[in-house]
């Protein structure tokens, strides 16, 4: 389609002068500046975390041995008592994520389900938009919902909760990933054809015979990457986190503990004016990057799910 | 699905083919897919009632009772004597000033007393006091709060806490969601607190975000339907922004906090954090512009390249016009995922107080869901009451922005 036209033009002598052709190229030139931001975004945010977690682990006070087995997670205390150990950080984030994935996966899968095989078009039509309000709400919005609602609740049924814990948080973010896993299991649902269902139904299985033994099976790499993409979300989120869960490091796997995660130490890292250059803001940056490899390689793995496993049928 | 005559198994049932064994058996098969069905219904009723729980709380909990020590007159006023046309401020407060047996004209005359007045007092409509409704009253920073009921409760007890109230003591509703809200700042004292500066904030960065993100956004997207040929730049283009979409918004703010506010030493700023927006709304508005220029038919763009026309006046002329529609929805998506970031905006310098409003790119700055941060991490039962007031904002502006995108798609949506 790019040559086509111009060639055309100049065989029938209308091809025009060069200064047109310039505005042409110019502007050309102008859009793929814009295309290239993206890159740049890219390579500006792998600069940024390894520039800074490189200085990081340079500094003699941090080892790579400590950061991985030591179980304390103090850079914010006086230079005489820090501990650079992430587990705290990466069991907090990990205890949330479970709790929102428990909660998420069901929810996410059997409202797709339902939406997709049981629900009329029109039921549809009006509940997927409103479940998709539920992605929408601004985090800071839930993580007030789960301090000041779902936690006075769980502390009434769940002896020594502390106020901020992990399960109200991975509750409330358990709904937010909701929305992720129902929207892209839905679609993957829909999209396969009606032949193998009928096909289930001849061989005389019922209605949810079909649903489990055919439709879910087929669209099982869509599903597991929906499930991959909302674990993403869950460890990337913030604010739920920091409202709800708290912000105090602790070495536990007990749901009921205050403790925090590794976004939730970012966001204190980053509220406690801590100079630039210091230990405690490079410590920000070494569990952001922590944090970034962690949800790319999720994401990866998320598309790599469809593309590999994916069935394709026209 | 039990009673359709169109299930073979159902008719066998009926007419009571098959052995006694094989009928209980379809029977139990079919009890099982009714139980599956409404189960798969429950998590869909879950979320619908998790939204309608989090909009009543939210609402309920920008009305509070409480009992209120008034550090000047405590004098409140009906509806109608406090009303004034174009001056219902002005009134009040010279109401008041007569009530503490202050002379009105040194306050208001004086534009320096005035600011002073303004920054400790706050004229307010509350719902209740006392057992009357709707009356004005001139709050103080000083007014001292001895109790703070829930909505509901209050309703249920205010008979005994209206017996328990102390000498100099009122009971009133309080709508903390009202007109003074939005003409207050960051305070320590909760009754003070107020969105104005936040609102202007937001005002700005979004301003911003949509002066940045749209043209990249746009040309990104153009550029990648119109002119990229089919290599790998282009591949590792179009993945790269699939990857980017998933990055999560904090790691955005990381990346504003070295690039924009320490390398480019924009320092805590509208301009900072409307860039760290900027490219964090960026992949939703490739994604959603890519997709509304696949919709513009291919024979426009033929019929257009056969009338002579260049790739650019094709691209003006013919493609950018008929996608307009879902690239400005997808637009209005972004803006509307923007406004309640939190995150990022912690990060690049967002600020609980600020003396005033920004008034340019390089002032300092807070915005909505920042101001409601802090006064949920306040923790405090009253503060929470201003966080539900700036909530009940933010959720309201949201649901503004996504009825503008429905209708924007139903408007314009075109079938070619």
């Amino acid at each position: 389609m790019t040559k086509s036209p111009r060639s055309l033009a100049r065989a029938a002598g209308l091809h025009k002068s060069g200064r047109r052709h310039l505005g042409e190229r110019a502007i050309a030139a102008l859009l793929f500046l814009a295309a290239s931001v993206s890159i740049v975004t890219t390579l500006a945010v792998i600069v940024a975390l390894s520039a800074e977690t490189v200085a990081f682990f340079a500094d003699p006070a941090v080892t790579f041995r400590e950061f991985f087995t030591a179980r304390e997670w103090t850079p914010l205390f006086p230079a005489t008592q820090r501990v650079f150990g992430i587990s705290p950080l990466i069991i907090g984030t990990l205890m949330v994520t479970s709790v929102a994935l428990v909660v998420g996966l069901p929810l996410g899968l059997g409202s797709a389900i339902y939406l997709s095989e049981f629900a009329s078009a029109r039921t549809r039509r009006t509940v997927m938009p409103i479940l998709e309000v539920l992605a929408g709400i601004p985090t800071v919005v839930l993580g007030y919902f789960a301090l000041f609602f779902v936690t006075p609740i769980l502390r009434d049924v769940v002896p020594g909760l502390n106020l901020f814990n992990p399960l109200s948080a991975g509750l409330v973010m358990g709904f937010m990933i909701l929305p992720t896993i129902s929207s892209i299991s839905t679609d993957s649902m829909q999209a396969v054809p009606r032949s193998l269902r009928e096909a289930g139904y001849g061989l005389g299985a019922s209605r949810y015979e079909v649903v489990l033994k055919v439709v879910v099976p087929a669209a099982l790499s869509g599903i597991v990457a929906s499930f991959i993409l909302a674990a993403s979300r869950a460890i990337g989120e913030t604010m739920i986190v920091t409202l709800a869960a708290g912000q105090k490091p602790t070495f536990t796997f007990d749901l009921r503990e205050t403790i925090a995660t590794m976004t939730s130490f970012i966001v204190q890292a980053a509220t406690g004016d801590q100079p630039a250059g210091s230990i405690a803001s490079r410590a920000l940056y070494a569990v952001g990057a922590t944090l970034f490899v962690m949800t790319l390689i999720l994401n990866v793995v998320s598309q790599q799910v469809v593309r590999r496993f994916g069935e394709r049928y026209e | 699905m039990s009673a359709s005559p169109r299930q073979p198994s159902d008719a066998a049932a009926r007419a009571g083919f098959g052995t006694p064994e094989e009928r209980a058996r379809l029977k139990r098969r079919k009890r099982i897919g009714r139980a599956f069905q409404a189960l798969t219904a429950i998590p869909v009723v879950l979320a619908l009632a998790l939204i309608v729980t989090l909009f009543v709380d939210v609402i309920t909990d920008t009305v509070s009772w409480q009992v209120v020590e008034p550090e000047e007159s405590g004098v409140t006023w009906s509806f109608a004597e406090g009303a004034r046309l174009g001056g219902t401020w002005e009134h009040l407060v010279r109401l008041e000033l007569e009530a503490r047996g202050e002379e009105p004209a040194t306050v208001l005359d004086d534009p320096e007393e005035r600011r002073k007045f303004r920054l400790r007092n706050r004229v307010e409509l509350l719902w209740w006091v006392d057992g009357r409704p709707f009356r004005w009253a001139v709050t103080n920073s000083r007014d001292d709060t001895v109790d703070d009921v829930g909505l509901f409760r209050g309703l249920r007890e205010r008979h005994e806490i209206l017996a328990g109230l102390e000498d100099g003591q009122q009971l009133r509703l309080n709508p903390w969601f009202d007109a003074a809200f939005f003409r207050k700042n960051a305070s320590r004292t909760p009754m003070m607190a107020g969105l104005q500066n936040a609102l202007i904030g937001t005002l700005w960065v979004i301003g911003l975000v949509i002066l940045i993100a749209l043209p990249i956004g746009v040309g990104t997207a153009v550029y990648l339907e119109e002119y990229a040929a089919d290599n790998r730049l282009t591949r590792f283009i179009e993945v790269n922004i699939r990857n980017l979409a998933g990055v999560p918004s904090i790691v955005y703010g990381i990346l504003g906090l070295y690039a924009f506010v320490r390398l480019m030493n924009l320092g805590p700023t509208v301009l900072a954090a409307a860039l760290t927006l900027a490219l964090l709304i960026l992949p939703v508005v490739v994604i959603a512009s890519r997709e509304a220029i696949k919709a513009v038919p291919s024979t426009l763009r033929q019929a257009s390249y056969g009338l002579g026309a260049t790739k650019w006046q094709t691209v003006s002329r013919i493609v950018l016009p008929n996608a307009v529609a879902g690239i400005v929805t997808g637009v209005i998506l972004a803006v509307a995922r923007a406004i309640g970031e939190t995150a990022p905006l912690l990060l690049v310098g967002a600020a609980a107080f600020i003396p005033r409003a920004p008034d340019g790119p390089l002032s300092t700055y807070t915005v909505i869901p920042i101001q409601i941060y802090s006064w949920v991490a306040e923790n405090d039962r009253e503060f929470a009451h201003v966080a539900s007031a700036g909530i009940l904002a933010l959720l309201i502006v949201l649901i503004l922005l996504y009825v503008a995108a429905f209708w924007m798609r139903r408007r314009f949506e075109r079938s070619w």
